[in-house]
C-alpha cells in the first residue's frame, strides 16, 4: 500500500514537474519580453530627441525602433562565406532533413496519445493491452528518430551560422526575446518524452495510468508550442510585420510572431506533420509486415499499418482545405506572391503537387479496396470497385491538367494556341476544385464501405439508411460536379466563392456519413471476422507508396513556399545578394527533392533498425486471435 | 418496391434541399449570391 502510494506521489510529483518545465519558458521569458518594454524608457529618459518611432510594414501601428535596420548584404566572404559548392542547396539539405525528423518526432507523440487514451478508455482488457502496446511500439519509434532531429538541428544552425551569418545575426536579433524560449521549450520536450517513456511499465494501471496519459498531452502541447515558434520565423520570412520599413524592430514581438501567414502555416502544419507521421509508421508497418516469418507477427503489422494508414489519411482529407486556406492568405497578403506560386514561375510545381496529392489518394483507396480482401462478407463492393476507379482517374486528370503547357512554336500552331482547344477548359481552378473534392469524397466512400464491410446492420430503418446515405453520396457528387460547371459561366468574383461550398459538401460526407454509418452498425451482424495479416502484398507496398509520396509531397511545399521569396531573405526587408538569388528549374528542384527523399528513408531505415535491437520478442501464442478483434502484438516491452 | 420509391424520394428531397442550402448560405456568408446566373 505504501509502495502504490510513493509512485502515486511520485507519478504526480513528475507531471507537475513537467507543467512546470512547460510553464518555465515562459517565466523565463518575462524579464526579456520586460527588457524590450524598458528599453524605449531608458531612451526617454535621455530625451525626447533621441527617441525615433516607426511604423510597422504589416500592421501599420507606431511603435519606438529598438532594432537595427535589415543588414545590407553585399556577395562576398563577410556576408556570404562558402565552400565549394552552393551554399543554397547545403542549407536546403540541413533544412529539409531537420524538418522531417521535426514533423515525424511531433507528429507520433499525438498518435501516441490517442492510441493510449483509446486503450485507457475501452472496456475490452484484451483490446485495451492491445493498444497500448501499439502506442508503445509508435513511442518506441520516435524515440531514436527524436535524437537524430536534435542533431540535425544543431546542424542547420552551424549552416546558417557558417554560411548565412548576417540574415541568421539579423533574423535571431528580431525574435531574440523568443529564442531561449524555443531552447527551453525543447529541453522541456525532451524531459517529458524520456519521463513519458521510461514510465511506460511504472505507469500501467488505474491512477497512474491517467497520470501517465497526462503527461502525453502535456508532451504534445509542447511539442505543438514548439513547432509554432519555429512556424513563426517562415511566417516572418514570408511576411514579415513588427517592423519597420528597414527592417527595424519596433518592440512589439506579438506582432513579429503573429504575422499574416503564421496561422494558416500552423494549421497546414499541424495536419502535414500527422499524416507524413502516419505515412512513415504505415510504411514501418508495411516493412515489417512483408519481412514477418510467423502469421502473428503478420497480423500485428497489418493491423499496425491499418491504424496508421487511418490516422495519417484523417488528417490528409482536411490537409486540401488547410492549403486552400494558406493560399487565401497569400493571395490576401500580396497578390503578386499568390500569382507567382499558382500563375507564374512556380506554377508547374503545383501541377506536380496535384500529381502527388492524386497518388495519396489512389494509394489509399487501393489499400482500402484491397483491405476489403481480409473480411468475409466484403465481397458484395468488390465489383463497384471499378465504378470508384473510373471516377477517381476522371477527378485525378482534371486536377492535374495544367493552364498552359510547354511547347515549341510548330506545336502551338499545331494546337492553336497555348490551352488545348479541349483539356485546356480543365486547367482552371473551377475544374480543378472539382477534381480534388470528387477524389475526396470517393476516398470518403471507400472508407465507409471499409468500415461495413464484413457487417450488415440489423437497425429496424436500415433499408432508409442505406438508400439515404446513397442519396446523399450522389447529391454530393452533383453539386461539386455541378458547382465547378457553374463556376464558368460566373464572374471570377462570384466563382471564387463557390469552393466553400464545395468543400462543405465534401466535409458533409465525411462527418455526417461517418455518423450514420457508425449508427447504423451499432450492434450489425458480423459476416466474419477481420482476418488481421490476410492481405495482399501489393496493399503493403500502396502503404510504402503513401509514404514515400508524402516525403517527396513535403519536400516540394517545403520548396514551393521558400522559393516565393524570390529574390529576399525576408520579404520586402531584406534582399539575398548571394550568388544563389535566383529560382532553380523545375528539374533541379525535383532532383534535389528525391535525394532529399532518398536521405531521409535510408537514414530513417537505420533509425527503425536501431529501434528493432532493442526489442524483445514475446512467446509466439498458438491460439488463434479472438475473431473480429485485433491481433496479438508481436514485441514486448 | 413502393416503400422504396418512397425511401428514394423522400431522401432525394432531404439531400437536394440541404445541399441547396449550404450552396445558398455559405455563398450569403461571403457577401456573394449563389443565384448570380438567374438573377442576372
Amino acid at each position: 500500500m505504501g509502495l502504490v502510494a510513493g509512485k502515486k506521489l511520485f507519478s504526480v510529483m513528475a507531471l507537475c514537474a513537467m507543467i512546470g518545465l512547460l510553464l518555465l519558458p515562459i517565466a523565463v521569458s518575462l524579464p526579456s519580453l520586460a527588457l524590450g518594454a524598458d528599453a524605449p524608457e531608458e531612451v526617454k529618459k535621455d530625451g525626447e530627441a533621441k527617441v525615433e518611432k516607426g511604423r510597422d510594414v504589416y500592421y501599420k501601428t507606431e511603435g519606438i525602433v529598438v532594432g537595427a535596420p535589415a543588414p545590407k548584404t553585399v556577395d562576398g566572404p563577410r556576408d556570404y562565406p562558402r565552400y565549394n559548392f552552393e551554399s543554397r542547396v547545403l542549407l536546403w539539405f540541413a533544412n529539409q532533413q531537420h524538418l522531417y525528423y521535426g514533423s515525424f518526432v511531433l507528429a507520433v507523440p499525438i498518435f501516441c496519445m490517442v492510441i493510449e487514451f483509446m486503450g485507457v478508455v475501452t472496456k475490452d482488457k484484451a483490446m485495451a493491452k492491445r493498444y497500448d502496446q501499439l502506442a508503445y511500439d509508435f513511442i518506441k519509434i520516435s524515440l531514436t528518430a527524436y535524437s537524430l532531429t536534435a542533431v540535425l538541428g544543431g546542424i542547420l544552425i552551424f549552416t546558417f551560422l557558417t554560411l548565412y551569418p548576417a540574415f541568421f545575426g539579423y533574423l535571431s536579433s528580431i525574435f531574440r526575446p523568443v529564442m531561449h524560449i524555443y531552447a527551453l521549450m525543447f529541453v522541456a520536450e525532451s524531459g517529458t518524452l524520456y519521463i513519458y517513456y521510461y514510465g511506460w511499465d511504472k505507469m500501467k494501471d488505474g491512477f497512474l495510468k491517467w497520470i501517465h496519459l497526462s503527461m502525453s498531452v502535456i508532451l504534445n502541447v509542447i511539442g505543438t508550442l514548439l513547432m509554432f515558434l519555429a512556424n513563426s520565423w517562415i511566417g516572418f520570412m514570408m511576411s514579415p510585420a513588427g517592423v519597420d520599413e528597414q527592417g527595424r524592430y519596433l518592440g512589439n514581438i506579438w506582432h513579429v510572431i503573429h504575422t499574416a501567414l503564421w496561422n494558416p502555416l500552423n494549421v497546414h502544419r499541424i495536419l502535414g506533420n500527422m499524416a507524413f507521421g502516419g505515412g512513415v509508421v504505415a510504411a514501418y508497418a508495411a516493412y515489417k509486415f512483408l519481412a514477418s516469418k510467423t502469421d502473428e507477427d503478420r497480423a500485428h503489422y497489418d493491423w499496425m499499418g491499418y491504424i496508421a494508414m487511418a490516422l495519417g489519411v484523417a488528417f490528409l482529407i482536411p490537409l486540401p482545405f488547410a492549403g486552400y486556406w494558406l493560399m487565401r492568405e497569400v493571395y490576401a497578403y500580396r497578390q503578386q506572391m499568390g500569382i507567382t506560386l499558382m500563375g507564374g514561375l512556380l506554377a508547374w510545381l503545383f501541377i506536380i503537387q496535384a500529381t502527388m496529392i492524386g497518388i495519396l489518394f489512389l494509394s489509399t483507396n487501393y489499400y482500402l479496396w484491397q483491405a476489403l480482401g481480409r473480411m468475409r462478407g466484403a465481397e458484395k463492393y468488390q465489383r463497384y470497385i471499378k465504378y470508384l476507379v473510373f471516377v477517381l482517374c476522371c477527378g485525378f486528370l482534371v486536377f492535374i491538367t495544367p493552364h498552359t503547357i510547354v511547347m515549341t512554336p510548330a506545336e502551338l500552331k499545331a494546337m492553336g494556341g497555348q490551352q488545348h482547344p479541349v483539356l485546356g477548359n480543365y486547367g482552371v481552378m473551377s475544374a480543378k476544385n472539382g477534381g480534388i473534392n470528387v477524389i475526396i469524397t470517393t476516398t470518403i466512400l471507400s472508407f465507409v464501405w471499409y468500415m461495413r464491410g464484413n457487417k450488415v446492420s440489423t437497425v429496424s430503418w436500415a433499408k432508409f439508411g442505406n438508400i439515404f446515405m446513397g442519396c446523399f453520396f450522389g447529391l454530393a457528387y452533383v453539386n461539386i460536379i455541378g458547382l465547378a460547371i457553374y463556376g464558368y459561366y460566373i464572374p471570377a468574383n462570384v466563382r471564387v466563392g463557390l469552393s466553400v461550398p464545395q468543400v462543405a459538401t465534401t466535409l458533409s460526407c465525411l462527418f455526417f456519413m461517418f455518423a450514420l454509418n457508425s449508427v447504423m452498425m451499432k450492434g450489425a451482424k458480423q459476416m466474419g471476422a477481420i482476418e488481421w495479416g490476410k492481405i495482399s502484398a501489393r496493399s503493403q507496398y500502396a502503404l510504402i507508396m503513401l509514404a514515400t509520396a508524402f516525403t517527396w509531397m513535403m519536400g516540394l511545399m517545403g520548396y514551393i513556399r521558400s522559393s516565393v521569396r524570390l529574390f529576399w531573405h525576408v520579404n520586402e526587408i531584406m534582399r539575398d545578394n548571394s550568388p544563389w538569388a535566383y529560382t532553380h528549374t523545375v528539374g533541379f528542384a525535383a532532383n534535389m527533392i528525391s535525394f532529399n527523399v532518398l536521405f531521409f528513408w535510408i537514414s530513417i531505415l537505420f533509425v527503425f533498425w536501431l529501434g528493432s535491437l532493442g526489442i524483445k520478442k514475446a512467446p509466439v501464442e498458438a491460439k488463434a486471435g479472438v475473431p473480429g478483434g485485433a491481433p496479438q502484438p508481436a514485441g514486448g516491452h | 418496391m413502393g416503400q422504396t420509391i418512397v425511401y428514394v424520394i423522400v431522401s432525394l428531397v432531404v439531400c437536394l434541399a440541404y445541399f441547396t442550402a449550404v450552396d445558398h448560405f455559405l455563398m450569403d456568408s461571403q457577401g456573394l449570391d449563389f443565384w448570380y446566373l438567374l438573377r442576372k
